[in-house]
């Protein structure tokens, strides 16, 4: 009896571990490792490609020439039936965990980006991690299938140049799908995602040709920033203005900046090692005001005027321009965004709903309109010139002087 | 117990014929007759290679034959003042009589006297004291204990010099008649846990004890079935002689190097005689090492098995895609591929240790070009599972103890075997099983488990870390 009692306790536990057996086993050589995707609309279903690691092509015994990647497309009305009909072209089912960029083409941006995107924050496998970026003027499809010089896969490059390019030049906006989420649900800030583009000559870029000598016929480039309404994209933002954005939005880390040399020919440019803004909205005759506190500080890292840069007066009067210029191009770039496009991408209104929430709840559904005619937007400097670097003067000849 | 007969007969004739019968007519057994005085008879018996030849010529014939024409000698003037030995006994029963003869003693018989005397000469030859080969260490004692039970309770004495130190023995099994010694610290160890234990063993009932594993067997307790040791073992006399001081009982066994220590905890495996010498800092870090080395020795192919097939996600991008790249090819799922390259290892691991040592050359090499090359190049198996295997295969190496190792290699399986069925969630419901397991052991009473659990502050000094000796050492005397 108690032997019989102890065997079914043994089967039970046998059954634990074999019944639940092997219901998502995947062994490594069954995966496609997706690690770019791209969706493009065409007519009124949705093409989705992805680039998949070709494993083969990576391992020490590679066969000839082929290529690192794969890219596969298929057109379904629904993103996940494109994704699911294309193991009718590959061996391997395509695994999205490792997904690291995905790309939209304009019009599908255009169209509302929530009705693609759904899937991708729905789906269980899809780790929300992944950078976001729209590609201007080109097809997302084309954007898989370059060929990129520095990274045997593209998407990798792409994603480390995103993460580069964000942390030491200002006009970069990496957006990841998780800060895409969060954007789209709150009320009083609006999405903005990065722009993509190519340069130079794609039929040839899509060739392994493009990796094989010291400059390529075609490369990606980060192009400003995609400012939407909703989910649907609205306009783009230029270099400066992508700038100004990041200020504002206080992901500045390290940059430079072009400054004119204060009475002097010639320019002279900053790296900006600190920067930090802080947005104090307050109510102002009833209106929205907000004040935004922008602190630099900075290092001079090229002089192209000649200054004596020992001078006191000099190195303020280089400091003020700096900060100037600094002003011209957020005044400029809120200008854009406030008056022309009228969609609240700096979170103005989320910074309302936080400090006065009674107040939001009348503005909440007006803000478009507020933020467009009625906010005023004070900026202040506190902009510090720190380190002169290794030289003083600009390179010269001592007799020169 | 035995069939001889247990009384002495009065004659000399009758004994000797008793004990060639007794004995079947060994050929090592030598019967040495002597006529004293003309009318008395003396019998020597004893066995050649057990007693000490030349001792015996020298302080029992020598003297013996001094006074071969005096007739007062009398088997009492014998004992008392003719023979040049200093452990000299009288003996009654033909049992006792030949049990000695049979461990080296020297057996005096004399015509007209039912008793006898036991001369104990014992000198056969002995391994000397090498060092230690199971634990050996780079700082401390090198010397380690040897097969003959008298030098191995020396080697304990020379450290513990303290007049508590008791050492008892008793002889356990009908056959082999080994004699087994308790040492422990009077007032120090449990008064209970020394009654206990000598009272578990006197009762086994067994025909042979050759190892202290036999002892290990006979007391534990039959319930509790476990992998893991319960009772310590060791070749190094410095740690039997410090669990001798902490309040333990050391049980030595006759015939074999290996000593026991009782109570024990799962911490002593993970412990190192060296850890005494060293730093305390550098002690504390290389335990936490082994703990590592534990860990990895038992977890790391079921963790690689896991990620691999389940959980992919948790891969460093750049990392699944090389491990894509090298598993392109191999015809194996993984957990198969794990399997058998474990195995074959462990096939290595006992090639090794039980072939002749001049051939032990040619295993390793034979292991290394087949399982570290030709299987990867044959793409059999993955690159990365030969460094998994080979990192598993170090970190048993690093547990100390080889008692320790073993459950841990029967684990590693388990673990393979669950990680295949269900992943990291396998593995952790094997982590919680075993947990609970380890728990619920105890040895001689002491949970296994402390002082980690039950947590036990006094001890804890001594445990997982090293603390300096002025802090740790002083309150443990107090602790017991």
């Amino acid at each position: 009896m108690k032997l019989y009692r102890h065997s079914f306790v043994i089967l039970v536990l046998v059954m634990t571990l074999i019944l639940p057996g092997c219901w998502n086993r995947k062994e490594l050589n069954e995966l496609g490792v997706v690690l770019a995707a791209g969706i493009d609309t065409v007519g009124n279903q949705y093409e989705v490609s992805v680039q998949v690691v070709d494993p083969s092509a990576m391992s020490k015994q590679r066969i000839g020439d082929r290529s690192p990647v794969l890219v596969f497309s298929e057109r379904a009305p629904t993103i996940f039936e494109a994704l699911r009909k294309m193991t009718t072209k590959s061996s391997r089912k395509m695994y999205l965990s490792h997904l690291r960029m995905l790309i939209m083409d304009e019009a599908t941006a255009r169209r509302g980006i929530q009705e693609p995107l759904g899937f991708w924050f729905r789906d269980h496998e899809v780790r929300p991690d992944f950078y976001i970026a729209v590609a201007k003027g080109r097809r997302a499809k084309d954007m898989l299938e370059l060929v990129t010089p520095t990274e045997a896969l593209p998407a990798m490059d792409l994603y480390k140049s995103l993460e580069v390019s964000e942390k030491s030049w200002a006009p970069t906006a990496a957006v990841n799908v998780r800060e895409l989420f969060q954007t789209m649900t709150l009320d009083g800030v609006n999405p903005v995602l990065s722009g993509l583009t190519i340069k130079g000559d794609m039929e040839v870029g899509k060739q392994l040709e493009n990796a094989k000598q010291p400059l390529s016929f075609a490369e990606y480039q980060f192009v400003g920033i995609g400012v939407f309404r909703e989910d649907r994209l609205i306009g783009w933002l230029g270099e400066e203005e992508s700038k100004a954005y990041n200020y504002i939005m206080n992901r500045v880390f390290s940059t430079v900046g072009r400054v004119k040399c204060p009475g002097k020919e010639g320019d002279f440019v900053v790296e900006v090692t600190q920067a930090n803004t802080k947005m104090n909205p307050m109510i102002k005759n009833g209106q929205p005001h907000v004040v935004l506190n922008v602190f630099v500080e900075a290092n001079i890292g090229e002089v192209h005027c000649k200054v004596d840069l020992r001078d006191a007066q000099v190195f303020n009067a280089m400091q003020q321009a700096a900060q100037d210029s600094l002003a011209i191009i957020l005044e400029a770039g809120v200008h854009k965004v406030q008056k022309e496009y009228g969609t609240d991408v700096y979170g103005i209104g989320e910074a309302f709903h936080r400090k006065y929430p009674k107040q939001w709840k009348e503005w909440k559904k007006s803000w478009d309109d507020m933020f467009q005619n009625d906010l005023k937007v004070e900026m202040r400097f506190d902009y510090n010139l720190r380190k002169l670097g290794k030289i003083i003067g600009p390179l010269q000849k001592e007799s020169g002087e | 117990m035995t069939n001889y007969g247990n009384a002495f007969a009065n004659h000399l004739q009758d004994n000797i014929v008793a004990i060639k019968k007794a004995m079947g007519d060994s050929t090592d057994l030598v019967i040495r007759e002597m006529t004293l005085a003309h009318t008395c008879n003396i019998g020597l018996f004893y066995l050649d290679g057990m007693a000490d030849r030349q001792t015996i010529q020298e302080s029992v014939i020598a003297p013996l034959l001094d006074r071969v024409d005096d007739p007062t000698v009398s088997l009492d003037v014998i004992r008392m003042s003719m023979l040049d030995a200093s452990d000299v006994q009288s003996v009654q029963s033909m049992d006792q009589a030949l049990d000695k003869v049979l461990s080296g003693s020297l057996l005096l018989l004399m015509e007209g006297h039912a008793h006898g005397l036991i001369v104990a000469l014992p000198g056969w030859e002995d391994r000397s004291i090498v060092e230690s080969k199971t634990q050996p260490v780079v700082r401390g004692p090198g010397d380690s204990f040897i097969e003959t039970l008298r030098t191995n309770t020396t080697l304990v004495r020379r450290r513990v010099k303290d007049v508590r130190l008791r050492v008892c023995t008793i002889t356990i099994g009908s056959e082999s008649k080994t004699d087994v010694a308790f040492m422990y610290l009077e007032g120090v160890a449990k008064e209970d846990l020394v009654r206990d234990l000598k009272q578990r063993l006197e009762k086994a009932r067994v025909n042979q004890v050759l190892e202290g594993e036999y002892l290990e067997e006979i007391l534990q307790e039959k319930k509790r079935l476990t992998i893991f040791p319960l009772l310590y073992n060791t070749d190094r006399p410095d740690t039997i002689a410090a669990g001798i001081m902490e309040g333990r009982v050391a049980i030595l066994t006759d015939g074999t190097p290996f000593v026991l220590l009782a109570p024990t905890m799962f911490v002593d495996f993970i412990q190192s005689a060296e850890d005494y010498y060293q730093p305390y800092v550098f002690s504390s870090l290389i335990r936490l090492l082994r703990y590592a080395a534990f860990a990895i020795c038992m977890l790391a192919p079921s963790l690689y098995i896991a990620l691999t097939t389940y959980h992919q996600d948790m891969i460093p991008t750049q990392l699944l895609l090389s491990l894509t790249a090298q598993r392109e090819g191999v015809p194996f799922p993984a957990f198969v591929e794990a399997l058998l390259m474990e195995t074959t290892f462990e096939i290595l691991r006992e090639a090794g240790l039980r072939m002749p040592r001049t051939i032990g050359q040619a295993v390793s090499i034979v292991g290394t070009i087949v399982v570290g090359q030709a299987a990867v190049e044959a793409n059999v198996v993955s690159a990365v599972m030969v460094i998994v295997v080979s990192i598993t295969a170090i970190s048993s190496f690093a547990v100390p103890s080889y008692a320790m190792a073993i459950p841990c290699r029967i684990l590693r399986y388990i673990f393979m075997g669950l990680a295949a069925t269900m992943g990291v969630y396998g593995i952790t419901i094997g982590i919680l099983v075993l947990i609970t397991h380890l728990c619920r052991l105890d040895s001689f009473g002491v949970p296994y488990m402390s002082p980690v659990s039950p947590y036990r502050k006094k001890e804890r000094k001594d445990a997982v870390l090293r603390f300096p000796y002025r802090s740790a050492l002083r309150k443990r005397s107090g602790a017991k």
